[in-house]
């Protein structure tokens, strides 16, 4: 007999550290974890504006239709739909749609998803979205009919909102069902949301059984969690200077693949130095973007010329690209009259200021374009601005340059927001006081016109005349990273982030022999 | 001692109307609109202003001022922006989390910091105590915003034997609870350790040895009982801060309590939620030091309240 229980107290705890290290790992169990940064506000696709829910929904809620990667709308529980004018959508449903809880999904279930969206009393965010929307059929259970009060060409690229079943009420937590391949089994505020394969899903049942999105708000907490196997999906959650070390560990692997969301720099037209086009190019030519793409960004941005994100079907290919040429730089100042005062000294040919937000990033490619302007005469003031502040400045025309970052953009209707002379905030974005006679005519035009050949046409004119005057100076879109389990395959990066794709996600079996990284050090 | 107690409890009140005063008004200096934030920066003007007036918002402040103090006696703290569910509810679903986590830290505090703060008062001088010392210095130093992430280094990453973050069990808890509680133990040993010597040092110690009483019953049975009195009221003073800590822990552990809600809810600048959470948190802190007060009293007779 043992004097002290010193011995098999040690003995317990040895067998307790060894159970807990070889814990099956979640992909082991073929479970899927999906850390995001932040808690969805809401999971009822009515109500839900924050990305992390959007991104949820897309997971479990099936829409009419969906977005392809340039932009294209492609079947999703609608099999086709026709426009007889240009006031008139018709929807016909696939047959066999049902919801989670087993009811057939008809076209009176859409009828009241959007019906709900419109009326007041229900504080819709999205209502705005469909204001064009004068009334919703439904003549039978396969057909869907939306009647526009005027003609709105990017009304297909709304019809991705996901559909619930009809007297479906407002739920915070209790999100109504959907049809989409996983149910949404158990949500715990702040925690994770549990999410199952749905056997009924039109397309058939998703490959991985089961998923757990876990709500984690700071970034390093989920590389350690990627890192420690107990996540093992991750899209733009890590930052990119943990990638090296992700790659590193044997069981990761990190993808990348362009971005949608383009930073620009804005400038205020109304400043009567801003307003020559020859000083906004100079400024253009002033800055290197790819260099501040390589030492910035360390390259996982791509230079853009046009606000429309990579693969946009109305981006126009052909822009010209604008390289950094200082000396035209300097030469297009003095024929605006920004003459140097004293020949190469120390005076500034003209002082502006540029406000950004307290990012760190944004701060320090701020830095960057007060040094590269200076090496042409413009003396930059930075001013660092919180978040509200910073915001609000820009949109009430309180600036000279800002920096910002058009995030989502999914339809190019956004350049009659931003640069129709008509979109003065706070109705529109034209933050810059933009008018031009043509683009007003043909952005107007674009959102009227059904064929998509056309506003094609009309928008890579647009692209041209802006990349011409410059009243905003495209500088660069942010790249998707992706850091996954290796084994987890089948998943297709797209610019929009989208997590649709996630349905195809398939395990791997373990590789036979020695594990390749059972145990990270 | 009921009717002390009472009148404690009802000098709540002026606090709690204090401190939701202050951040009623401070919320609504701050720059940053909750309409604009929930709606995005493209909708249509008219659609703000329907929001506006449905949150109330377009009322002057003092009238809205107005509406959310008539609403508190009910135990009405107003409806959230951003969720539209009630802030009571919203809260009540957080609060046993951040209760759990923050009792847990201070039960860790307490198991460290006396059995330490006696052995290195009673060795006073000797490696024990110099240890002791030092490790109540280093964790002090280390802020929580380091401390958890490093215990994540060690016992999740290298050993393997807690999970990373998250909610739900005994293991779980066990990171979280010490990232929080390490900071109080080191505060709480050097307490112990001080009041203790202090009270060793006095006569009544000096005469139950002369006694005959072993130096180790003196301690347990009369000095450590009245070492214990400031060291109560320390403690109740800083469950304040571990409930202001509990904002950043919760936030690296993705623990879903009240402090997490809190900075979601200043982010979208949710009035009724912050000024909700704010008020339950200053309530805690009121009724925690009541608390210690009574138990003062019983450990020292000679407090009365009456």
């Amino acid at each position: 007999m043992n004097r002290t229980p010193l011995p098999r107290l040690a003995a317990f705890f040895s067998l307790a550290l060894l159970a807990a290290c070889s814990q099956r790992l979640p992909i082991d169990e073929g479970r899927l974890v999906i850390a995001l940064p932040g808690t969805p506000v809401s999971l009822d696709p009515r109500l839900a504006t924050d990305a992390y829910g959007e991104q949820i929904l897309q997971m479990t809620h099936a829409a009419l239709l969906r977005l392809d990667a340039a932009g294209n709308p492609v079947p999703d529980l609608a099999s086709g739909w026709e426009s007889p004018d240009p006031l008139k959508y018709v929807f016909t449903l696939r047959s066999g749609a049902r919801f989670h809880d087993g009811r057939p999904l008809t076209s009176a279930d859409v009828k009241f998803t959007f019906d709900w969206v419109l009326d007041p009393a229900n504080r819709s965010p999205h209502r705005a979205m469909y204001r064009h929307v004068r009334s919703i059929d439904a003549p039978d259970a396969r057909t869907v009919v939306f009647r526009l009060s005027e003609p709105f060409a990017p009304f297909l690229s709304t019809m991705v909102r996901g559909i619930v079943p009809a007297g479906s009420r407002a739920g915070g937590y209790a999100p109504p069902a959907g049809a989409g391949p996983y149910r949404i089994d158990d949500v715990s505020p702040d925690g994770a949301a549990e999410l199952s394969a749905f056997d009924g899903c039109l397309d058939g049942p998703p490959a991985i059984r089961r998923v757990t999105v876990k709500f984690i708000p700071d970034s390093n907490v989920r590389f350690l969690e990627l890192r420690m196997g107990s996540v093992n999906f991750a899209l733009n959650g890590v930052d990119p200077d943990m990638l090296a070390a992700a790659e590193k560990t044997g069981r990761l692997a990190v993808e990348e693949a362009a971005g949608g969301n383009v930073s620009y720099l804005g400038f205020n037209l109304r400043d009567r130095a801003l307003s020559d086009p020859r000083v906004r190019r100079a400024i253009a030519l002033a800055i290197d973007r790819d260099a501040i793409v390589r030492t910035i960004w360390e390259e996982r941005a791509d230079v853009v010329d046009t606000i429309l994100p990579a693969g946009s079907w109305a981006r126009d290919p052909d822009l010209p690209k604008v390289l950094p040429d200082p000396f035209r730089a300097r030469r297009l100042l003095d024929e605006a009259g920004y003459r140097d005062p004293d020949g190469g000294g120390p005076l500034p040919r003209l002082r502006l200021t540029y406000k950004t937000s307290q990012n760190e990033v944004r701060r320090r490619v701020a830095t960057v374009v007060q040094e590269q302007l200076r090496q042409v005469g413009i003396l930059v003031e930075i001013q660092s601005l919180e978040w509200g502040t910073f915001f609000s400045d820009v949109k009430k025309g309180n600036f000279q340059l800002y920096g910002l970052t058009w995030v989502g953009i999914s339809d190019p209707d956004i350049y009659f927001h931003a640069f129709h002379s008509a979109s003065a905030p706070p109705d529109g974005a034209n933050r810059g006081g933009y008018a031009n006679a043509r683009v007003d005519r043909l952005t107007e035009a674009a959102r009227r016109e059904p064929s998509r050949e056309k506003r094609r046409e009309m928008y890579r004119e647009v692209q041209r005349i802006l990349a011409r005057e410059l009243p905003v100076f495209p500088l660069w879109a942010g790249r998707n990273l992706l850091v996954r389990d290796r084994r987890l395959r089948g998943f297709e990066l797209t610019p929009d982030e989208s997590y649709h794709a996630v349905r195809d996600l398939r395990i791997d079996p373990p590789a036979a022999g020695p594990a390749p990284a059972g145990t990270p050090r | 001692m009921s009717g002390y107690f009472r009148r404690r409890l009802l000098h709540a009140v002026p606090v709690a109307f204090g401190v939701v005063t202050v951040v009623f008004f401070l919320l609504h200096l701050m720059p940053g609109d909750p309409v604009e934030i929930m709606l995005g920066e493209s909708a249509v003007p008219a659609l703000k202003d329907e929001l506006r007036r449905e949150l109330h918002l377009d009322r002057p402040v003092l009238v809205q001022y107005g509406e959310f103090l008539a609403g508190l006696p009910r135990g009405d703290l107003g409806t959230s922006f951003r969720s539209r569910e009630p802030v009571a509810r919203e809260i009540a679903r957080r609060f046993p989390a951040t209760l759990l986590l923050a009792s847990t830290s201070i039960v860790v505090a307490l198991l460290v910091a006396l059995p330490l703060g006696v052995l290195s008062a009673t060795r006073r001088g000797t490696a024990v105590d110099y240890a002791s010392g030092f490790a109540a210095m280093v964790s002090l130093a280390i802020p929580n915003f380091l401390l958890g992430p490093l215990l994540v280094l060690v016992f999740s990453i290298q050993l393997g034997v807690l999970p990373v973050s998250g909610y739900g069990t005994a293991r779980h808890l066990v990171l979280p609870a010490l990232t929080l509680g390490t900071g109080m133990a080191a505060l709480l040993t050097r307490m112990v350790r001080a009041t203790l010597l202090e009270e060793l040092g006095k006569e009544y110690v000096t005469a139950a040895t002369a006694r005959g009483l072993s130096r180790r019953a003196a301690v347990a049975l009369h000095a450590l009982r009245n070492a214990l009195v400031p060291v109560a009221t320390v403690l109740g003073l800083s469950f304040g801060a571990v409930l202001a800590g509990s904002v950043i822990a919760e936030t690296i552990f993705a623990w879903p309590g009240i402090g997490r809600l809190l900075i979601q809810a200043i982010d979208a600048r949710d009035y009724p939620l912050v000024q909700g959470c704010v008020l339950v948190i200053a309530l805690c802190t009121v009724l925690v030091n009541l608390l210690t007060d009574l138990l003062c009293a019983r450990l020292d007779p000679r407090i009365r309240y009456g």
